[in-house]
């Protein structure tokens, strides 16, 4: 099991390894790359914006009434903004995507391996990491961001219409203190975890779907093990990221 | 001249010896059919002559490269003169016929798209399939996909040409026509490799024949020293009478 485990980790540090050595065909691989962030911009967005939606609408409700009995309804714009920005947008985001691009990175190149299509790159002279892999973790790092961003952003909306309807609290009012209170460590750490979150999600999920074998089921088990990791990947990162912009920005 | 050198060349996957201290040479134009029982270690000779496995023992050269040691980025270079056509065809299923034959041409060479389009033409003329650029890969019928999965293989004018089982799992008339396509690759010069099961397709197009069984090569030699081999496994293995081979089957 532990030998398995390490062994796991090593060829995972080979794809990285094998990732950024591609990078230099970049270039190349522009064609790809696009057709990945389109897929990623028309497929992952509403599923991303829709969590934001509900998480936005869920926080303002419940820290609401709990600030309402202290009569500090007041605090709410800030902290439903400071709450998505700093965690939900970007924890949300990610484990959506994972579930969403992650599933789809190993099904489809699990696939490929199955059918030997991965083995005829490789037969042909093809590097199938700089073909498959380069594009789908280049186009996740890119369009992950604007998704937090914009699921950030619908979730502060829903939070401030939600906060209008239940708590009767003003638009105007809600907007400025939800803005007022962001501090350049605020959108430090918020725009710093979707990049991660990105990085690693679609690298395991192509890692998952490298690896696959043993058929169909195989196929399924692989695509369960890649959303699993990737989920405890985007908790352990979170985790991590924060505690280091605590310690360096207070 | 030798395009080809195996020389006592061991593999081993997963603990389990596949290929064992076997040696043979190809020379350039030649076809070379590789026969035997399944599980004999056929494929696995292809794999190493195209470095997807690595023998852990003995080396193997390709066209003057000695390709045993290789790191996976200076192997291309070599594999980009070596095309294959799979088993199971390995064709990408998610694009065209037309993006399939393509796909190796617009990958690995910097040929201008309308070069490319124009080869993509000449093999699809070469398989008998021009009319189906258009068509995904699977509306293709068995034969059909197998004959794209030699155009492609075309494409890329390689000098060395692996076959693994191209008339697998395919009807008699079809095998027929796939068998005519392998024979017709040797006119344009090519390098051939077949692996198969059907004695009859490695009688039609071999200039030498290799028998292996159990990792290793029994013999290489002609059709015709094949036929009159006094070699007991080779006599069986080669007969028609399956009576006769499951006897062979039971003794061993």
């Amino acid at each position: 099991m532990l030998i398995r485990a390490i062994s796991g980790i090593q060829d995972y540090a080979f794809l990285l390894l094998e990732f950024f050595r591609g990078l230099k065909y970049i270039k190349k691989a522009k064609n790809d790359i696009l057709s990945e962030m389109y897929l990623i911009g028309t497929k992952a967005f509403a599923v991303i914006a829709v969590g934001g939606l509900f998480i936005g609408v869920i926080l303002a409700v419940e820290v609401g009434h709990h600030l309402q009995e202290f009569g500090t309804l007041t605090m709410l714009g800030k902290t439903v903004s400071l709450g998505m920005l700093r965690e939900l947008g970007p924890i949300i985001g990610g484990l959506l995507f994972a579930a969403r691009t992650g599933a789809k990175n190993t099904s489809e190149l699990g696939a490929m391996q199955l059918s030997e299509q991965i083995d005829a790159m490789r037969a042909f002279g093809t590097n199938p990491v700089n073909k498959l892999v380069m594009p789908k973790i280049v186009a996740a790092v890119i369009m992950f961001f604007p998704l937090v961003i914009a699921a950030d952003f619908i979730g502060i909306v829903s939070g401030m219409l939600i906060s209008m309807a239940n708590f009767n609290l003003d638009l105007g009012f809600f907007w400025n203190s939800a803005v007022a209170a962001i501090e350049f460590k605020d959108l430090f750490l918020g725009s710093i975890k979707p990049f991660f979150f990105a990085f690693f999600i679609s690298s395991i999920s192509c890692y998952y779907g490298f690896k696959t074998k043993g058929g169909t089921s195989g196929l399924g088990q692989a695509t369960i093990n890649s959303v699993v990791m990737s989920s405890l990947m985007v908790l352990v990162l979170d985790f991590t990221l924060t505690k280091i912009v605590w310690i360096l920005l207070g | 001249m030798d395009i080809i050198k195996i020389n006592d060349a061991s593999l081993c996957i997963a603990d389990k010896d596949i290929l064992n201290s076997v040696s043979l040479t190809i020379k350039e134009g030649e076809t070379l059919a590789i026969i035997g029982p399944s599980g004999a270690g056929k494929s696995s000779l292809l794999k190493i002559i195209n470095g997807l496995w690595h023998p852990y023992y003995g080396t193997v050269e390709v066209d003057g490269t000695e390709i045993t040691h290789l790191r996976e980025h200076e192997l291309n270079t070599v594999r980009q003169k070596i095309a294959v056509v799979f088993q199971s065809n390995a064709l990408f299923d998610s694009l065209t016929v037309e993006d399939n034959v393509a796909f190796f041409l617009r990958e690995n060479t910097s040929l201008p798209e309308e070069e490319i389009l124009e080869r993509v033409y000449q093999e699809l003329c070469f398989v008998n399939l021009v009319g189906t650029e258009k068509l995904e890969v699977n509306e293709l019928s068995g034969g059909m996909k197998k004959r794209v999965a030699i155009a492609r293989a075309l494409a890329i004018k390689p000098k060395i040409i692996l076959f693994d089982e191209p008339t697998a799992g395919l009807d008699p008339i079809t095998s027929k026509l796939i068998i005519g396509l392998v024979k017709n690759v040797k006119t344009l010069g090519a390098t051939s490799v077949i692996v198969t099961h059907t004695i009859s397709n490695a009688f039609e197009v071999a200039d030498r024949i290799a028998v292996v069984n159990n990792g290793e090569i029994i013999t290489v030699s002609t059709p015709e020293e094949l036929k009159t081999s006094d070699d007991k496994f080779i006599k069986e293995f080669i007969s028609d009478d399956i009576s006769v081979a499951t006897e062979i089957y039971k003794c061993d």
